[in-house]
């Protein structure tokens, strides 16, 4: 397959006035042109620095220790500040976290869009900049007349839309959605999020999506990333990950959320906090909260290795899954091997 | 939209009533009786005495008192100033008000401008040397004592170098035998300029418009400014007013500096500190990724919504720059309302005193007025009904 | 109890000075005013060691030996003024005046300003809208034209003149300022868990609500001082103030002999307290900024 964006063992760490915080560390992955990649982990684990970094915006404070992120074969970290500002949009557009805050409030949503589109494709006239802003406004479901608003007088969830049209402008290869619809309500989230993997599809563009939500990455991802505490912990096709997960940090993940469609379990919480990034515990960094952890956990870093094809996990004792997950999950309930603490 | 003007307006009506009722009460209220006091003042002329007891109505109560004076303040009859015998208060303002309108405007419109470009640059390039020169500069000037900063700019400019004229409003022997009267030719100016910056408003409006900005239509606009302005010249030299308009121009250059001087840093400091706030933003930050170019991330995005903060203050802090100009005036001998409160109030004219006292006050709520349809304009947030705007 | 209370309001001073040191312009300020301090505090050790008071008096001292105004010479320092009163004694007699100008005028301001600020905040209605369109209208006075105009009829000495510029500024801009503050604390949870636990009005601003507006308070007092300073000044040169000696009044006396026509020739006559005036006011300044990265913790770097 054409891979589209490549991190080679990516470090990122920021300067504080307490230390360094290791908020990236050895993160490893591919995306393939038009594929789509799920990047979930509980908050704070790093994911958004993972997307800062791919965007090259991170703050003044950061500091890339070792690695590349290979864009087109190009390393975005060698590039001039000129390549990589015609880079941003028109290969690797981004939906931020904070969609609401994302608009300027004393400029018309249009003009926004439109400005991206003059200055990334000088030979677009603006008239023909404002009528593709119209038909992405179509596309994204926003009413054509509302593209002369002021970003007060849209609706959360139509500001939603408009920075996703936003990022569909200048017609990238490559859209991050960092949570691209945690402040939404499910029926609307589910909704965009639909919308958004019908439009990938239609123009095969590659994605990657994330958040801390596991139900949303299932929906549409293609291949799955699990992060802990600044490490990639497992990797694979999304069917894989999710029916045969084998970090157990994954299996903790999934039993915490709910399965609409799936039986019934109990969910479980993972025991214990994330570790503190200054200082992170010596070997796997999941050990101190991991129920199969061992003297090797405790003192080696657990290499990446392939467990299945595509499918990569970093643990010493990998969780083994015969059967579906839901008959796992019944057994685990049952025997207590993962998730200790139970509540009705 | 107009109802929002009519509110605004009611306010400045009632907020000038008041004003002049506690300039009026506050001079009732000092210490030995003002009117016996200027009664007896031999230097008084015995007409203008008369004239006093007449306007101040000192025959009646304290109240009929008041209202006369608020009825005579409205119909625009001042009284007559007595160090200006027998010329009316109001004659001598209204010939005074377009002058410190013309320097206030303009040191203004200059000390925001700089203060917004500097302010903004100092704030992108946080906690470099740049930032921490212009901010001791800046505090520097913003606190200097600017009846002796106005007296080292006279020394310098005028006194050593030569370059500009000493002070006041006009050279006296030029205008011997000058075919136009002051006043006509600083109208000429006044208006002339108003009509030139409207012109270049239009025209830079006109090219610039648009979120494309091309070479071609950056020349054009550049070529028509320039073209206005020449023929603005041309029209003056050719009636034979531009050696006087330039004569008033030049004795305005420092006047106009040391007001921009001293307060430029203050928009500077505050467009710093508060875009120190947007660039914190998410919108910023989306600039960035939308893969615009760094100047307009910085003046569109972090500058353009710090910049309201600054427009507010703009408005809280007239009044102290009013003073300022008020002084700045007296040290040039400008001839405008400071300069005639600060004569009238040493000279002991009760009737030009309280004139210019409340001119002034009248100035500073029009300028208030203005300051605050500006900042409506500028935040589309903001709705002329006053209700918040819908936020879904 | 107020022990605890002691070593909290101690910690919490440490943490902010901890904040402040590291604004690199409020350091400069503090250092300035320092050294201003130890300059005014030198007057009373000079005048009753080395100075002869006959000579030496900032106000009617005279020195028969030299021709006024006499440039810096070994005897004078900064050299005499034209009725032959010495700078340098002038100056620093002067710097405690200005300290205490500034900093009581500042001090009503800011009690003035705080106390309306939270009252107008914790009662609103109608205290709210009286006191804002006072402080709206307030704002609107040009003081110091005000203050000529007044000054022409009363002859304001030394203590009058600082209540009145406290008075009229605690009224102005400041009581707003000040009260978006207060409504900013009163919002907060713990004001409302007070007034359940049965707090009156009384305490609720006091021990809850004036103590979080603090802070801005003594920021507004720096600014307070520096145009409480530069006030005092103007209306010195322009002659209107009945105070026997201040900076701004060596300038005037300067300006009224004339010998600020030939400026460069007499410099020592304008330039000590000239400087002076800028100095101490834009120190007050600075300090005013570094306080404001700890009151406003958006403006810190990390």
């Amino acid at each position: 397959m054409d891979t589209l964006l490549k991190l080679d063992d990516f470090t990122m760490h920021y300067r504080t006035k307490a230390g360094w915080v290791q908020a990236v560390d050895g993160v490893t992955l591919s995306l393939a042109r038009g594929q789509a990649l799920g990047l979930v982990g509980e908050s704070g684990c790093g994911k958004t620095s993972v997307a800062m970094s791919i965007m090259k915006l991170l703050p003044y404070n950061s500091k890339v220790v070792r690695g590349r992120i290979l864009f087109e074969d190009r390393d975005i970290y060698s590039m001039s500040d000129e390549e990589v500002r015609r880079m941003r949009w028109k290969g690797i557009a981004m939906i931020f976290q904070a969609a609401m805050n994302s608009l300027n409030p004393v400029y018309r949503v249009g003009n926004q869009i439109v400005e991206a589109i003059v200055t990334h494709e000088p030979e677009t006239s603006e008239r023909e900049a404002r009528e593709r802003v119209a038909s992405l406004f179509e596309l994204v479901g926003i009413p054509k007349e509302r593209v002369d608003h002021y970003p007060h007088e849209y609706s959360g969830g139509m500001k939603q839309r408009a920075v996703i049209a936003m990022a569909l402008a200048c017609n990238p290869k490559l859209v991050i959605a960092d949570e691209p619809t945690t402040a939404l309500d499910v029926i609307v989230q589910d909704k965009i999020l639909r919308e958004i993997d019908q439009i990938r599809r239609k123009i095969n563009m590659s994605m990657i999506y994330i958040s801390h939500d596991v139900s949303v990455i299932a929906e549409v991802s293609d291949v799955v990333a699990v992060m802990y505490a600044g490490k990639l912990v497992e990797m694979g096709p999304a069917d894989n990950v999710f029916k045969k997960p084998r970090h157990p940090y994954t299996c903790g993940l999934m039993m915490a959320y709910p399965s609409i469609l799936g039986d019934k379990h109990e969910l479980a919480t993972i025991p214990g906090e994330p570790p503190n990034l200054l200082d992170p515990p010596a070997g796997c960094r999941f050990h101190p909260r991991c129920d199969r952890a061992s003297v090797e956990c405790r003192e080696a870093d657990p290499v990446w290795r392939a467990v299945a094809e595509g499918h990569y996990t970093a643990c010493h004792n990998p969780v083994e899954i015969t059967g579906t997950w839901s008959e796992a999950v019944k057994a685990l309930n049952g025997g207590e091997r993962l998730g200790a603490s139970s509540n009705a | 939209m107009r109802r929002y003007l009519l509110n605004r307006l009611g306010q400045v009506v009632l907020t000038l009533i008041i004003y002049i009722t506690l300039v009026y009460f506050l001079l009732q209220a000092m210490p030995g009786d003002i009117t016996q006091m200027y009664l007896a003042n031999p230097r008084i002329p015995q007409a203008a005495r008369e004239e006093l007891q007449k306007q101040l109505g000192l025959d009646q109560g304290v109240v009929m008192q008041y209202l006369n004076y608020l009825k005579n303040f409205f119909s625009g009859e001042l009284g007559v100033s007595f160090s200006h015998y027998p010329r009316p208060v109001w004659d001598i303002l209204m010939e005074r008000l377009p002058r410190t309108f013309v320097l206030f405007l303009t040191a203004h419109v200059l000390s925001f401008y700089l203060g917004y470009l500097l302010g903004r640059i100092i704030a992108w390039r946080r906690g470099k040397v740049v930032d921490y020169a212009a901010t001791v500069v800046g505090i520097t000037f913003w606190t200097a004592f600017y009846p002796l900063l106005s007296l080292v700019l006279i020394w310098v400019f005028a006194y050593t170098l030569k370059l500009l004229p000493l002070n006041q409003f006009i050279e006296p022997r030029l205008w011997q035998g000058a075919p136009f009267p002051t006043n006509t030719v600083f109208g000429y100016m006044v208006y002339g300029g108003g009509a030139v910056a409207v012109g270049l408003f239009l025209v830079f409006y006109a090219f610039l418009r648009g979120l494309k900005r091309s070479r071609r239509n950056t020349a054009r606009a550049w070529l028509s400014a320039f073209a206005i302005i020449a023929v603005a010249l041309a029209v003056a030299w050719r009636t034979g007013l531009l050696v006087y308009i330039w004569d008033i121009a030049s004795h305005m250059i420092l006047p106009v500096c040391t007001l921009t001087l001293i307060s430029f840093a203050g928009t500077m400091l505050l467009m710093r500190d508060s875009m120190l706030e947007t660039v914190q933003e998410d919108y910023v930050m989306a600039a960035r990724a939308k893969g615009l170019p760094d100047t307009i991330v910085r003046d569109r995005y972090a500058a353009r919504t710090a910049m309201l903060p600054t427009v507010t203050s703009l408005v809280l802090s007239l009044a102290s720059s009013m003073s300022g100009g008020l002084v700045t005036e007296t040290m040039f001998s400008w001839p405008g309302l400071g300069q005639i409160l600060f004569h009238s109030a040493l000279a002991n004219d009760y009737p030009l005193a309280t004139g210019a006292l409340a001119f002034t006050g009248v100035f500073l709520l029009i300028a208030h007025f203005v300051a605050d349809i500006l900042y409506a304009v500028l935040d589309p947030r903001i709705t002329y009904a006053g209700q918040p705007a819908v936020e879904g | 109890m107020w022990k605890i209370r002691w070593k909290l309001t101690v910690r919490g001073l440490a943490q902010n000075w901890a904040v402040f040191r590291e604004s690199r312009v409020g350091m400069l300020g503090v250092v300035i005013i320092l050294l201003f301090g130890v300059f005014g505090a030198l007057w009373p050790i000079m005048i009753n060691t080395v100075w002869d008071p006959l000579v030496y008096h900032p106000v009617v001292g005279f020195d028969p030996m030299v021709l006024h105004p006499s440039p810096p010479t070994r005897a004078h320092l900064l050299g005499t003024d034209p009725i032959g009163r010495d700078i340098l004694a002038q100056l620093m007699f002067s710097t405690g005046r200005e300290f205490l100008l500034g900093v009581l005028s500042a001090l009503i301001t800011v009690v003035i300003g705080t106390v309306i600020g939270t009252v107008a905040a914790y009662y609103g209605g109608f205290t709210d809208t009286f006191f804002m369109r006072v402080a709206d209208i307030m704002m609107l006075f040009p003081f110091i034209p005000l203050l000529v105009v007044v000054g022409s009829m009363v002859r304001l000495t030394f203590f009058p003149f600082a209540m009145i510029l406290g008075v009229l500024g605690g009224f102005g801009g400041i009581t707003i300022i000040l009260k978006a503050q207060a409504l900013s604390v009163k919002v907060r949870p713990y004001i409302d868990a007070a007034r359940v636990a049965g707090g009156s009005s009384f305490h609720i601003i006091r021990a809850h609500i004036i103590p979080n507006v603090l802070p801005l308070s003594f920021l507004y007092m720096m600014f307070n001082v520096t145009s409480a300073i530069l006030s005092e000044a103007t209306l010195s040169f322009f002659g209107v103030l009945n105070i026997d000696m201040s900076w701004g009044m060596m300038i005037h006396t300067a300006d009224v002999a004339g010998y600020l026509f030939d400026f460069g020739k007499y410099w020592w006559l304008w330039l000590p307290s000239g400087v002076a005036i800028t100095l101490f006011c834009a120190a007050f300044y600075m300090v005013g900024r570094g306080l404001d990265e700890v009151v406003n913790p958006r403006l810190r770097k990390r």
